[in-house]
């Protein structure tokens, strides 16, 4: 045992575990009485990202299937939407929200189904490789099939939800309803893990011919793990069209897919808590940067700036214009939030899978897998 | 340009043959690439997600050296040199950064669970292709139009000037990493890492050092594949990498990965498939596929081969199973 661990298990470990999910989320479903505006709405998108990452979490933390093609399901459900509500669909459905929630849900998770019929053969890195095709095979699809789509114009004024007179319209709405979505998908995402079907995909994950010589049915768990995966996705995508009203097919690009699988991993695979502090950190955190508070509390800063300047001058005389000047200081969130996220977000998951492949707060059985080297598991280890 | 009786039909030979120099054209630059992903896959059985990066910074490199050289205004004799410069460099950008990122990525993961390794890759991918798409703002690069002009028939064919120079270096490439392979030293010490790891310690090779080769190695065919990239297209941006890398690692697949020949086979079996196969199933009744699906037409041939046959329609003997 490590001694962090334990220091974990003995300070986290006096409030009952029954108690601390409760406890947790009447201090979220606080937020809004304290926060405002912007803050509200980088929360709903860490909502967004917290149910997304519990989706993509079924099928690589719990069932080991690296799939980088998410964007796909989370597209089919914002589609889904946008053609059947959008006065601007080909279609010309117009149809309710409600109505459509649940079949954006199932027509993602078909999407689920039929990425992992081809697919079933295929292991890690193949299946890695297949499910990104898959990711750009469908952007593809909306860019170019413009009779089903609208293309790239896009659909705008996409339906709402509203119980009766009541419509779901201001970030603090929409905040309490992602919250809601939140927790039922991490509900039942934690009951499926400790059901059958969740020591079932363990088992796949672990070795699947084992799995299967142990009369786990592959195809029928494998597929199920995309299915889920891919109906929350599509859960996720209803949610974000419905909240941003307006999807054009530059919405749905692999960075979608990038965030999401990085928000899992760096998070810690497996995990829930790894998957909220996943996004508050990696999702919450940029768009933090790009608020005008932080840049005005950035441009107290315009000292710092003239001296790195100064220092990149110095250096730079070796070969004159070959390094960049730094920007004025108030622009550094916005800079910092734009790609150089990326560039941080890769170089963090190679970081994460050097120094500390179970992420930054693991599953228990997570961490005990890649702490015991070959060594087996101990009995009651489980979480 | 003989008399022919038909002329829709003498449109039609020059249509194909069009189609066919495009394929070897295309099918080159995948060849080149696919040699990359398949000897990596030789020796650690991984696919080395990031290789695409390494053909796009290799094809930076060049453009790099192109500009810094003079650019539109090189000129005569200069043109051959700069371009030479340019394709060394490139090797050495590509070769290098490969190697650093095996060091730092790749060689601490070497015993690690079967995802680590992979999403070590994946994260050194998205680190490379944001890291020049932020150098450049995103803005696309354009290489110097120095390359002469012209073209030259060979009996049907059409075949521009930088065409032949794009097969034919491509082609010397090929021929000089299978010399390295087969006939010095170093290349049976790739091939014995790549056999067995294990006996070929014991055999006194040094493993380590031969995976960084065969990573140098690799990377070096995929910065000439930048370059001629570059001087082909013309246009350059961050995120270049990623379509030709997924393409060349179905090429590698499609030749059975792991083998060299299988690769460089592999490698102008899609290229034909995407400009020949395409033109082909375009002259099936009720299908128009526009150019923008050649993509799909690779993923589709990727998934295929997958589920049908992982260990590729060329390969010699079975390896294991995706």
């Amino acid at each position: 045992m490590n001694p962090i661990r334990q220091l974990g298990d003995t300070t986290v470990g006096r409030l009952p575990a029954a108690a601390r999910w409760p406890l947790f989320l009447a201090l979220v479903a606080m937020l809004p009485f304290l926060l405002s505006g912007v803050w509200i709405q980088m929360l709903f998108f860490v909502g967004l990202f917290i149910v997304l990452g519990l989706g993509l979490n079924v099928v690589v933390g719990f069932a080991g299937l690296l799939d980088l093609g998410y964007v796909a399901f989370f597209a089919a459900g914002a589609y889904s939407l946008g053609i059947m509500t959008s006065p601007g669909s080909p279609f010309d459905l117009n149809m309710n929200f409600w109505l459509v929630l649940p079949l954006g849900v199932l027509i993602a998770a078909s999407f689920g189904v039929l990425l992992g019929l081809p697919v079933l053969p295929l292991r890690g890195d193949y299946l890695a490789i297949v499910t990104l095709g898959f990711g750009e095979i469908i952007r593809l699809f909306l860019v170019n099939r413009e009779d089903v789509t609208a293309g790239s114009q896009g659909l705008s004024a996409i339906a709402r939800p509203g119980i009766g007179s009541f419509r779901i319209e201001t970030f603090t709405h929409w905040f309490y309803f992602i919250l809601v979505a939140a927790v039922i998908v991490g509900f039942i995402a934690s009951r499926l893990r400790d059901s059958r079907i969740g020591r079932a995909w363990e088992a796949i994950r672990e070795d699947e011919d084992v799995a299967a010589a142990m009369g786990v049915n592959k195809v029928k768990y494998k597929l199920m793990a995309f299915a889920i995966g891919a109906s929350v996705g599509g859960l996720g995508g209803v949610l974000y069209a419905s909240f941003i009203g307006f999807i054009n097919p530059a919405a749905f690009s692999l960075q979608v897919s990038i965030d999401v699988i990085a928000v899992v991993i760096i998070g810690g695979m497996g995990s829930t808590p790894g998957v909220i502090l996943g996004s508050l950190v990696l999702v919450g955190f940029p768009r933090i940067l790009q608020f005008k508070a932080t840049a005005d509390f950035l441009s107290k800063f315009e000292w710092l700036r003239d001296g790195l300047n100064g220092i990149i001058a110095a250096a730079d005389t070796v070969v004159p214009g070959s390094i960049g000047r730094l920007p004025a200081a108030s622009e550094w969130g916005r800079e910092l939030s734009d790609d150089t996220r990326f560039i941080i977000f890769g170089a963090l998951l190679v970081a994460i899978m050097v120094l500390r492949p179970e992420g930054l707060v693991p599953s228990r059985r997570r961490q005990l897998e890649f702490e015991s080297d070959d060594q087996p598991v101990p009995a009651g280890g489980a979480a | 340009m003989p008399l022919v009786d038909a002329p829709h039909l003498a449109l039609s030979v020059g249509f194909w043959s069009d189609q066919f120099v495009n394929g070897l054209t295309t099918g080159s630059l995948y060849a080149l690439i696919a040699l990359g992903y398949t000897m990596v896959y030789g020796v650690l059985k991984m696919i080395n997600f990031s290789h695409g990066e390494v053909f796009m910074l290799g094809s930076f490199a060049g453009y790099g050296i192109l500009t810094a050289m003079g650019g539109n205004d090189i000129s005569g004799v200069m043109v051959a040199v700069t371009i030479l410069v340019a394709l060394i460099g490139a090797m050495a950008v590509s070769a290098g950064t490969a190697a650093v990122v095996e060091r730092i990525a790749y060689r601490p993961l070497r015993n690690a669970p079967r995802l680590a390794p992979l999403i070590s890759a994946i994260g050194v991918s998205i680190f490379l292709q944001y890291l020049v798409l932020d150098q450049t703002d995103a803005r696309a690069k354009f290489y110097p139009d120095i390359f002469p002009r012209g073209d030259f028939a060979a009996g049907p064919f059409d075949i521009t000037y930088i065409q032949t120079f794009l097969i034919a270096s491509s082609l010397a490439m090929m021929v000089f990493l299978y010399v390295i392979i087969q006939r010095t030293r170093m290349g049976r010490a790739i091939r014995a890492v790549a056999e067995n790891p294990a006996n070929a310690s014991l055999m006194g090779v040094d493993v380590n050092r031969t995976i960084v080769m065969v990573f140098v190695l690799g990377a070096a065919m995929a910065g000439v594949a930048g370059v001629l990239h570059g001087l082909f297209f013309q246009t350059i941006r961050g995120s270049m990498g990623f379509l030709p890398g997924i393409k060349a690692f179905t090429a590698a697949v499609l030749g059975g990965i792991g083998s060299i020949p299988g690769a460089v086979a592999g490698g102008y079996a899609l290229g034909f498939a995407e400009t020949v196969g395409r033109e082909l199933l375009n002259e099936l009744p009720g299908v128009d596929l526009g150019n923008q699906w050649r993509d799909v037409i690779a993923f589709s041939l990727l998934v295929t081969i997958l589920v049908f046959r992982p260990t590729g329609i060329f390969a010699e003997r079975a390896t294991s199973r995706a």
